[in-house]
C-alpha cells in the first residue's frame, strides 16, 4: 500500500441547506492520497450528500473543495465559481473522480461493453478500436468477461453494479467514490461486490466509501469518518472508532452491530 | 356494364384506380413530410421548454398553446386565404396543407417530447456527468435515445392524425385523396363507392402504420428496459 | 413569395359582422355537443361490448373502435352526408350527418376511455357490492361507476376539446356553423384575414378556458381521492 500523508482532498467548512434544512453543517476534512476512507451514520446524516458534493452532483452553497490544492469552488480572489466555462471544467475533475451510485445507473440502452467505453471515448477521446480493447479489459477484471454483449436488463444487480464500477475504473481515476453501493442488492450478491472494493482498495487508489457495511468499512478503510445530522461527529482509525468514548458513536456501533 | 344494374358499382372506383392511388400518395406525401417537421420542430419546442432561460420557456409554452388549441380547418384556411392577403405571400396549396399539418403535429409532439425527456430517471444523467461527460453529451448519448424508446408509441398516433387530418387538405384544393375522391364521386354520382374506397384506403393506411409503431416500439423495448 | 404589403387589419368588418360569428359558433357548441352526447352511448355501448365474457362480442367491439378510430372524421362526414344517406335513401338533414360523424369519432375514443376507467376500479369493490347483496345492475350504477367518473372525466373533456375542434369541418357539408359565416361573410367582404383570426381566437379561448378546466379538476379529483 502506498499510502502517503501528502494531502490529496481538502474538504473546508463546507455547507448545504435543502430548503430550511440543513444537510452539512460546516464539514472539514482531508484525505491522503492512496487513503480508504469509510463514511458511516445513521440514514439521513448527510453522508452521500457530502460525497455527492466532492464531484459536484450537488453543489454546496459554501465552503470550499481542493484536490491537489487547487480549488474547485473558489477563484484566486475568494469568489465562487459558476457560470458556463465552469460547468465545462467540471468534467475534467469529474473524470479524474470516479463514483459507483447506489442504483447502479448503468445506460439500459447500451450494452455491458458500449457503458464502459462510452466514457474512453467521449471524455479521453480514444477511438473505438482502443476504447473497447481497455473496456473488455476492465470487464473482464470484474469477471464479467462472458457478458461484454448484454444488456443490462439481462444481468443480476450484481453484475450491473460490476458494469458500474468497471465503467468508473476505465477511466484510470485517481480517487473513487462509492455511494452506498449495495444497498439495492439482494443480500447474496453484497459479498461479491465488496469484495471487488476490497481489491481495489489494496492497489493504492484514493477512496471515499460511504456503507451500512459496518465490518466491511472497519476491515477495509483506514480511516472511518461518523456523520451524525449533517456534521462530523468523529474520525479516527478503525480501532479508535471502535473504542470510541463519544456517546453518539457508542450509540449507533452498538445499535448496528 | 351489362343493362342490369347491380346496388353496388365498384366499376367505376376501378377504372378511377390509378386517379385514387395517386390522390393517396399526395396524402401519404403530405402526411409524411408535416410529421417529419414536426419532430424536428416539436424538439426545438421542447428543448425551448426545458431551458433555464425564461423567455425560450415562455415562447415554446405560447407555441404549445396556440397550436394545440386551434383546429386545423380554421388554421389552414387563415394560413391559405387569410395570410395571402394580409401580408401578400401565396403559398401554393400543398406547402400551405404541409406547414398547417407541421405546426398543428409540431405543438403537440412537443409536450410528447418534453414529457419523455423528463421521465428518464436522474440518475442517469448524474452518472453520464460523474463520468465527465458534457452535459450535450449526456443528452446526445444517454437522454435521447432513451426518450426515444419513450416517445415512440405517442409520434406512431401523431402520425396516424397528420394521416386522417390530411383529408381536410382538400378544402384549399390539394389533389391529396379526398379531393379525388370528391370529384370522382362527382363526376361519376357515385359517392358511396368512392368516399367507402377512400375510408378503406385510409384504414389500410393507418393499420399499416400502428403495425409498424408497434414493431418498432417492441424492437426498442428489449434493449432498454429501466435498470 | 412575400411583398412588402401596406396592409390594414379592417376593425369594421369585424365591428359589423361579430354578432353573425357568434350565431355561428352557437352552431358549433350545438353540433359538438350532440356529437359528445352521442359519442358518450357509443363508447359505453362499445366499451361493455369489449368487456363481456363472449369473445366474439368482444372482437366484434374492439374491431369496431379500430374501425372508427381509423376513419377521418372528414372522409365519415361525406360518407355518411353524401354517400350512405344516398344509397341508402336515408334523408338526413346536414346537422344530423354532422352529429353522426363527431358521435362515431368521438364514440371510438370514449369507448376506450371508459374501459380503462371500468377496469381501474378494483375487483374487490364489485365482490364487496355483491356481498351486500346488490344486483349487477345496482353494483354498477351506485359502486362502479362513480369511482370510475373520476378517472373518466378528465380525458372526456380532452375528447370533447378534439370533437369541438373537428366540429369546424361540418360546414363543408353546409352547417351554418361559425366558420361557415365566416367564410361566406368573407367573400363579400373580402377581408377572410380578420374573420379567420377572429374565430381562430375564439376556438383557441374555448379550448384554452376548457384544458384549463381540465387541469383543475384533475388536481381537484386527484386531491379528494387521497383524502379518500
Amino acid at each position: 500500500m502506498n499510502r502517503t500523508t501528502e494531502s490529496y482532498i481538502e474538504i473546508i467548512n463546507l455547507s448545504k441547506s435543502f430548503g430550511s434544512h440543513k444537510v452539512l453543517d460546516n464539514i472539514n476534512l482531508t484525505v491522503n492520497r492512496g487513503e480508504v476512507v469509510a463514511i458511516i451514520g445513521p440514514s439521513g446524516s448527510g453522508k452521500s450528500t457530502l460525497l455527492r458534493c466532492l464531484n459536484f452532483l450537488t453543489r454546496s452553497e459554501s465552503g470550499e473543495i481542493k484536490f491537489q490544492n487547487r480549488s474547485w469552488s473558489l477563484n484566486s480572489e475568494g469568489k465562487r465559481y459558476k457560470g458556463k466555462k465552469y460547468e465545462k471544467s467540471l468534467s475534467e475533475l469529474r473524470s479524474e473522480v470516479g463514483m459507483v451510485f447506489q442504483n447502479f445507473n448503468v445506460f439500459p440502452h447500451k450494452t455491458a461493453v458500449q457503458n464502459v467505453e462510452l466514457g474512453l471515448i467521449k471524455v479521453r477521446k480514444m477511438t473505438k478500436n482502443s476504447a473497447r480493447e481497455i473496456a473488455i479489459k476492465k470487464l473482464e477484471q470484474v469477471g464479467l468477461g462472458d457478458k461484454i454483449n448484454q444488456y443490462p436488463d439481462k444481468l443480476s444487480g450484481g453484475q450491473k453494479q460490476r458494469v458500474a464500477i468497471a465503467r468508473a475504473l476505465a477511466l484510470e481515476p485517481r480517487v473513487m467514490l462509492f455511494d452506498e453501493v449495495t444497498s439495492s442488492l439482494d443480500p447474496e450478491l453484497v459479498g461479491g461486490i465488496l469484495e471487488e472494493i476490497r481489491r481495489l482498495a489494496n492497489t493504492g487508489i484514493t477512496m471515499l466509501v460511504v456503507t451500512h457495511e459496518m465490518g466491511f468499512a472497519f476491515q477495509v478503510a483506514h480511516r472511518i469518518v461518523f456523520m451524525d445530522s449533517g456534521k462530523i461527529v468523529e474520525v479516527g482509525t478503525p480501532d479508535e472508532i471502535r473504542n470510541s468514548q463519544e456517546p453518539r458513536t457508542r450509540a449507533f456501533l452498538s445499535a448496528i452491530l | 356494364m351489362g343493362n342490369s344494374k347491380s346496388f353496388f358499382e365498384f366499376e367505376a372506383v376501378v377504372s378511377s384506380w390509378d386517379i385514387l392511388l395517386k390522390g393517396f400518395a399526395v396524402a401519404m406525401f403530405a402526411a409524411t413530410l408535416a410529421t417529419a417537421l414536426a419532430i424536428i420542430l416539436g424538439l426545438v419546442v421542447a428543448l425551448m421548454r426545458l431551458s433555464t432561460v425564461a423567455i425560450y420557456r415562455w415562447i415554446a409554452f405560447a407555441f404549445t398553446q396556440f397550436f394545440r388549441g386551434v383546429p386545423l380547418y380554421v388554421l389552414l384556411v387563415w394560413v391559405y386565404f387569410g395570410l395571402a392577403i394580409a401580408v401578400n405571400i401565396n403559398l401554393s396549396a400543398i406547402l400551405a396543407g404541409v406547414i398547417t399539418l407541421a405546426l398543428l403535429n409540431a405543438g403537440y409532439l412537443s409536450e410528447t417530447f418534453r414529457s419523455g425527456i423528463l421521465a428518464i430517471d436522474s440518475g442517469q444523467i448524474e452518472a453520464g456527468l460523474a463520468l465527465g461527460l458534457s452535459k450535450q453529451v449526456v443528452f446526445k448519448e444517454i437522454v435521447l435515445p432513451q426518450a426515444f424508446r419513450i416517445v415512440i408509441p405517442p409520434m406512431g398516433n401523431q402520425y396516424v392524425d397528420a394521416i386522417k387530418d390530411s383529408a381536410i387538405l382538400s378544402i384549399i384544393g390539394v389533389p391529396e385523396l379526398m379531393r379525388e375522391s370528391q370529384q370522382l364521386a362527382n363526376l361519376y354520382y357515385q359517392p358511396f363507392e368512392f368516399y367507402t374506397c377512400a375510408g378503406l384506403l385510409y384504414l389500410i393506411a393507418v393499420v399499416l402504420v400502428s403495425r409498424g409503431t408497434n414493431k418498432l416500439e417492441k424492437r426498442f423495448y428489449t434493449h432498454s428496459a429501466q435498470n | 413569395m412575400m411583398s412588402n404589403s401596406n396592409y390594414k387589419f379592417d376593425w369594421n368588418v369585424i365591428e359589423k359582422y361579430w354578432p353573425e360569428i357568434l350565431k355561428g359558433l352557437i352552431i358549433t357548441i350545438q353540433i359538438s355537443l350532440a356529437g359528445m352526447a352521442f359519442s358518450i352511448l357509443l363508447g359505453i355501448c362499445l366499451a361493455n361490448g369489449k368487456l363481456s365474457n363472449n369473445l366474439l362480442i368482444v372482437r366484434i367491439s374492439s374491431s369496431i373502435t379500430e374501425l372508427f378510430r381509423s376513419i377521418p372524421l372528414f372522409v365519415l362526414l361525406f360518407w355518411i352526408y353524401y354517400g350512405f344517406s344516398l344509397k341508402f335513401n336515408f334523408a338526413l338533414t346536414e346537422f344530423e350527418a354532422g352529429v353522426l360523424a363527431l358521435g362515431i369519432t368521438g364514440g371510438a375514443y370514449m369507448a376506450e376511455v371508459f374501459r380503462a376507467g371500468l377496469l381501474a376500479v378494483p375487483i374487490g369493490q364489485l365482490e364487496a357490492a355483491y356481498a351486500i347483496g346488490l344486483s349487477k345492475m345496482q353494483s354498477s350504477m351506485f359502486i362502479i361507476f362513480p369511482q370510475a367518473i373520476r378517472i373518466i372525466i378528465p380525458p372526456m373533456v380532452n375528447i370533447y376539446i378534439g370533437l369541438l375542434k373537428g366540429a369546424t369541418i361540418v360546414s363543408v357539408i353546409g352547417v351554418s356553423d361559425m366558420i361557415y359565416v365566416a367564410r361566406y361573410v368573407s367573400l363579400e367582404t373580402f377581408a377572410p384575414f380578420e374573420l379567420y383570426s377572429l374565430v381562430g381566437i375564439i376556438f383557441i379561448s374555448l379550448t384554452l378556458s376548457i384544458s384549463g378546466f381540465v387541469y383543475l379538476l384533475e388536481r381537484k379529483l386527484g386531491r379528494s381521492k387521497v383524502d379518500g
